[in-house]
């Protein structure tokens, strides 16, 4: 074995991960300390961990706050959604594991060093991400399914009014390994490791309470930012920019009508939650890159490479359609998704939801093809006349021929937890004094 | 020459008994007294095995379906009890316990042999013929373990460490009900590998009681809470329900408990100083 | 939402520090920061059909396998010597990777590689200081398996000795000369094998073992009780009647010595000590003299304290081999020739033990003293002063 090059290659991932490699390069090789094995190892090697970035890695979100971070947050370039069955035997036990798992989620988002124990036991961390866990723009949003509030009669009379079993709408083909869940956790970060190292501390830490009931990975691919620091909205699997009619997320006015949970007929504690909707939605690629652009776009409603909408093809994304114009759909076709999904109008505006997908590619199915599609994730005030009703109004659409729904779930994200509190503390607390 | 005994300062301690205070990270002498206990417990259920599967196999010669399929769950049970010492044979393990897809050409392939080849006959065909000869080779196989148990001097850390490799194979391998697929008699071996990991863990408890009472608490707990899920499916012979009945709801159970428990269980090596 | 948590800083800070100390706080960061995120010293990916490397050599130590699991089916990966399983790494999943580290001895091994129909690929460790080191440092971990295995045998041997003790006594109770004699000679066995640790209550051993010769009033004294106060009456005076409360009193008092054996505290300075005494003992007491005098079977009982004697050098033998290979071999060897020895006297059919020549009690005591001369230098290879 070759300890010179061994040590000098691991001294240099070393440097390189808090950013630091050509200074301490510089000093080391100025001193005449290794210098020899310097020169030599200069070039990378295969095996060596692809550069990452200081500044991205030092990146965190903060976790306390009114509302759980994850759902405003800009959504970052790697998810995975998971849902689980929650095994707790008493309102004491549900107490315990929403404190446990709020102590597990505030120290990963914001980093730090893992605990040394004794060599003899299982280490107290996986060790993926290293002794140092580095925060890496993670959130951890935890959501409650309204399995758990049916099952427990601790919490009846607690569940938020619109929380209920995502039933099949007409072009879904729901796989019950990917539906429903007691709870659910979205895991958002910059890099997809740094997730997939959350989700087994988690395991690890609530075993005892959580059972993994299924979960898909996702991704976005990054872009360079225009000059001006914007990036466009991300593209789906299908090509097309998603998420361009977005509401805008720094309009805390607009947040607080469309996102948070408000309102008479909701329980005090869910104000401030908001509903979640999930989706996995099988993408048919190999058809879809088989079907003529024209009529790609038509289904959409958009033109694929800038997002822009038909009526306007050399407007941005951000350009509104104007429908109006167009009653009969001779431009954007009445049953195009953009045009179903949000037709624009007055009334529309009360189906506002806050999307954040992500895609998913998971591998190769029985008959050969590919296996991708959208992790579709929405938040909403109010799920009905959210996701719901959108959903309800796309049925049918020409796009449905190149989609199926697979799974998904509802689950309602707690409030936030203020600095020293735990996620789902009013809800516990309302359930004391019921 | 002279140093090597020295080196070890637990071994110099246990045999001079010079200072007390020796490192808690090492073994101790007191190890002895549950690992032969284990040994004892073993060699029952290794002469067990070898009763119920002379009367099982002679079920399976004599053509008696019925009585077969009656002794197949109760005479695996001993086997699954010590699993992991019987595992340490690799042939053996391989002869007598295999699954179908553990081969190529899975029900099919002619090196698929011992429990589950003749419960795979007795429920997915429904009859002991052609199952003779692999009824003659399991009650060898299990003659064959008997002995090579019995002359095997146990490695400290796999006695130790089978409490946590017991809940592994179940949380892996056993949730999911894949164990005994034609018969549905996996609650059986559920039951099993549990009283097998609590066996090992009630031996050592004495030995980690003293400055742990939040985690044998813990232990105990869950091993209770198994007891209490298993019970519900007691069948009126003493034994359990197809595993079809077990609900969601306590499938969850198990697996919570089940994964709580190697992870504490798998501390048990450290804490004894046999990491 | 971007400031760096206070762990980031300290890394930043700490590489600064040691950018600037260069070689040594260099050095010595980089063997800590080895120390945990080494690679595996071996990858083995696992396909639909082999392993890839299938003939891995590693130099023997604690080594780390990292195992890629590149087929379509959860596997096991397993490193076997001859059926016996050194370790192995279960369910992995297609895709996924495990690593499991091992100490490995030189020698040749076995690794399984996926589907059990998959042939084997093969292991070969080669000999290394590390090894070496390993195996000759005695630890008490390295006792433990084999005290707690002595521990076993005391417990089956003691109620085996109490089984046969209660045949004895039920064949005496029902007069039966005959079936009372053979039962006697099957009596002793479980007994010889655990004397070398059995002797050593003497308040039993004094009722358990006692013999006419060393007491006052010899065969009359009122001491004189246990297997040869039967014996004496079984094949001296040819009856079984008054018999049955020496019986009674066997069972009682082997029943007494299980339990004790079932507690004693046993460590390896003993398990070291007492076979080589043991052997001694007898080539210096019953071999010359004899010690079934009424039943003239002694060369029965001598192959029953020979196999006690085989299963503690054994056990030891698991101990010494890693630390003194020569002396384990000796041990072997010496142990095979008693037995041989033993053998070929029994085969020729003496009608007792008085009728065997002295020149072949001779030489079977000389094995014996040349075996308990051996056990001797355990003391000094792997036990205490």
């Amino acid at each position: 074995m070759n300890d010179q090059g061994r040590l000098s290659t691991t001294r240099r991932t070393l440097l390189r991960q808090i950013g630091l490699g050509a200074l301490g390069g510089t000093i080391a090789g100025s001193i005449g300390i290794h210098a020899r094995a310097q020169d030599a190892k200069t070039a990378p090697q295969v095996v060596d961990a692809p550069p990452g970035h200081a500044e991205t890695a030092a990146q965190h979100v903060p976790f306390h706050g009114r509302h759980q971070a994850g759902i405003l947050t800009p959504r970052p370039a790697s998810g995975i959604f998971a849902a689980f069955d929650v095994v707790v035997a008493s309102l004491d036990d549900f107490e315990r594991m929403l404190r446990l798992l709020t102590e597990r989620a505030a120290f990963l988002t914001q980093g730090g060093e893992v605990p040394a124990r004794d060599p003899k036991l299982p280490p107290a961390d996986s060790g993926l991400l290293g002794p140092v866990i580095a925060p890496d723009n993670l959130t951890i949003t935890l959501g409650l399914g309204a399995s758990l509030f049916d099952r427990h009669d601790w919490l009846a009379g607690l569940k938020p009014a619109r929380l209920q079993r995502m039933v099949q709408f007409p072009n879904d083909a729901l796989d019950p390994a990917l539906c429903h869940g007691d709870l659910s956790l979205q895991f958002c970060a910059n890099l997809p490791d740094t997730n997939i190292h959350a989700l087994r501390d988690i395991v690890k830490n609530l075993s005892e309470f959580l059972v993994l009931r299924w979960m898909i990975e996702g991704s976005v691919p990054p872009v360079p930012p225009a000059p001006d620091g914007s990036t466009p909205s991300a593209r789906n699997f299908l090509g097309f920019r998603d998420g361009s009619a977005n509401p805008d997320a720094n309009d805390a006015a607009l947040m607080e009508r469309v996102v948070w949970t408000h309102g008479p007929d909701e329980p005090e504690w869910a104000h401030g939650g908001s509903y979640q909707a999930v989706r996995v939605i099988r993408n048919f690629v190999e058809r879809w890159d088989r079907a003529p652009l024209a009529e790609q776009e038509r289904i959409f409603g958009r033109t694929k490479m800038t997002g822009a909408p038909l009526d306007a093809p050399r407007a941005s994304e951000y350009d509104v359609p104007d429908y109006a114009a167009d009653p009969d759909g001779a431009t954007t076709p009445p049953d195009s998704h953009i045009r179903l999904a949000n037709p624009r109008t007055p009334k529309s505006e009360r189906n506002l939801m806050l999307r954040r997908p992500f895609n998913y590619s998971r591998g190769v199915l029985r008959n050969g093809q590919l296996d991708q599609g959208l992790l579709f994730i929405a938040y909403q005030a109010d799920l009905e006349a959210g996701f719901i009703a959108v959903q309800n109004q796309l049925n049918g659409e020409p796009l449905e021929e190149y989609i199926k729904p697979v799974g998904g779930g509802y689950f309602f994200a707690l409030p936030g937890a203020a600095v020293g509190d735990y996620l789902g503390a009013s809800l516990v607390n309302a359930a004391r004094r019921s | 020459m002279v140093g090597h005994y020295l080196k070890t300062t637990a071994l110099a301690l246990a045999l001079g008994g010079w200072a007390t205070g020796a490192m808690a990270a090492d073994p101790s002498l007191d190890l002895v007294e549950p690992l032969a206990e284990y040994k004892l417990y073993v060699a029952e259920n290794t002469a067990k095995l070898v009763e119920d599967t002379t009367a099982f196999t002679d079920a399976v010669k004599a053509g008696d379906v019925e009585k077969a399929k009656s002794l197949f769950a109760p005479t695996r049970t001993s086997y699954e009890k010590i699993e992991p010492i019987a595992e340490l044979f690799s042939d053996l393990d391989v002869s007598i316990d295999a699954r179908a897809d553990d081969y190529e050409q899975a029900e099919q392939d002619p090196d698929f042999t011992g429990f589950h080849r003749i419960e795979y006959g007795l429920w997915e065909q429904g009859s002991t013929e052609g199952l003779a000869e692999y009824a003659d080779k399991l009650l060898a196989d299990v003659k064959e373990l008997d002995a090579r148990i019995n002359g095997l001097t146990f490695p400290p850390e796999v006695v130790v460490g089978g409490a946590a490799v017991l809940m592994e194979e179940v949380a892996a391998t056993k949730i999911s009900g894949e164990e005994d697929r034609y018969s549905r008699t996996d609650l059986w071996d559920f039951d099993a590998n549990f009283e097998g990991a609590e066996k090992i863990y009630e031996l050592l408890r004495p030995l980690i009681a003293d400055d742990e009472a939040d985690f044998t608490a813990k232990v105990d707990g869950n091993f209770a809470a198994v007891d209490e899920v298993l019970e519900k499916y007691r069948s009126a012979d003493g034994g359990f329900v197809s595993y079809e009945e077990l609900t969601d709801t306590d499938r969850n159970a198990l697996s919570a408990k089940v994964n709580t428990l190697a992870e504490d269980l798998a501390t048990l090596r450290g804490k004894l100083g046999l990491g | 939402m971007t400031s760096p948590s206070k762990g980031i800083y300290l890394a930043i800070a700490g590489a600064a520090v040691l950018a600037v100390a260069g070689g040594a706080a260099f050095w010595y960061a980089t063997q800590r920061n080895a120390g945990t995120q080494t690679a595996a010293d071996q990858l083995v990916t696992v396909n639909a059909t082999t392993c890839e490397p299938n003939a891995i050599t590693v130099p023997g130590g604690r080594r780390s396998f990292e195992i890629v699991n590149a087929s379509d089916r959860p596997i096991e990966w397993e490193i076997l010597n001859g059926v016996m399983v050194v370790a192995e790494r279960e369910n992995i999943a297609p895709g996924f990777r495990s690593t499991l580290e091992v100490q490995l001895a030189p020698g040749e091994y076995a690794i399984t590689c996926g589907l059990l129909s998959n042939p084997r690929g093969t292991l070969t460790v080669t000999p290394s200081d590390e090894a070496a080191a390993a195996a000759s440092e005695v630890t008490l971990r390295k006792f433990l398996g084999p005290l707690s295995e002595y521990r076993v045998y005391l417990v089956m041997q003691g109620n085996a000795a109490v089984k046969a003790a209660e045949a004895l006594r039920d064949a005496i109770t029902a007069n039966d000369l005959e079936a009372a004699r053979e039962a006697w000679h099957q009596a002793r066995l479980p007994y010889r094998r655990i004397e070398p640790l059995a002797y050593r209550f003497s308040d039993l051993e004094e009722r358990i073992d006692a013999r006419a010769a060393y007491l006052a009033g010899r065969e009359q004294d009122p001491a004189f009780i246990g297997y040869h106060r039967i014996e004496y009456g079984l094949f001296a005076e040819n009856r079984t009647e008054g018999l049955a409360p020496f019986a009674d009193a066997l069972v009682a008092d082997l029943t007494e010595l299980a339990a004790r054996l079932k507690q004693a505290p046993l460590d390896p300075g003993l398990l070291i000590e007492i076979p080589g005494e043991s052997a001694l003992q007898i080539a210096q007491g019953q071999i010359p003299q004899g010690e079934n005098l009424y039943a003239g079977n002694d060369l029965q009982d001598l192959a029953a304290s020979l196999e006690g004697i085989g299963k503690l050098a054994g056990l030891l033998r698991q101990v010494v081999a890693g630390v003194d290979p020569a002396l384990d071999k000796v041990i072997e060897q010496d142990m095979q020739a008693a037995e041989a020895h033993l053998a070929a006297i029994a085969a020729e059919a003496h009608p007792t033990y008085g009728d065997v020549p002295k020149a072949a009690r001779d030489a079977l005591a000389a094995d014996l003293t040349r075996l308990s001369e051996s056990l001797r230098k355990l003391q000094p290879a792997i036990g205490m002063n």
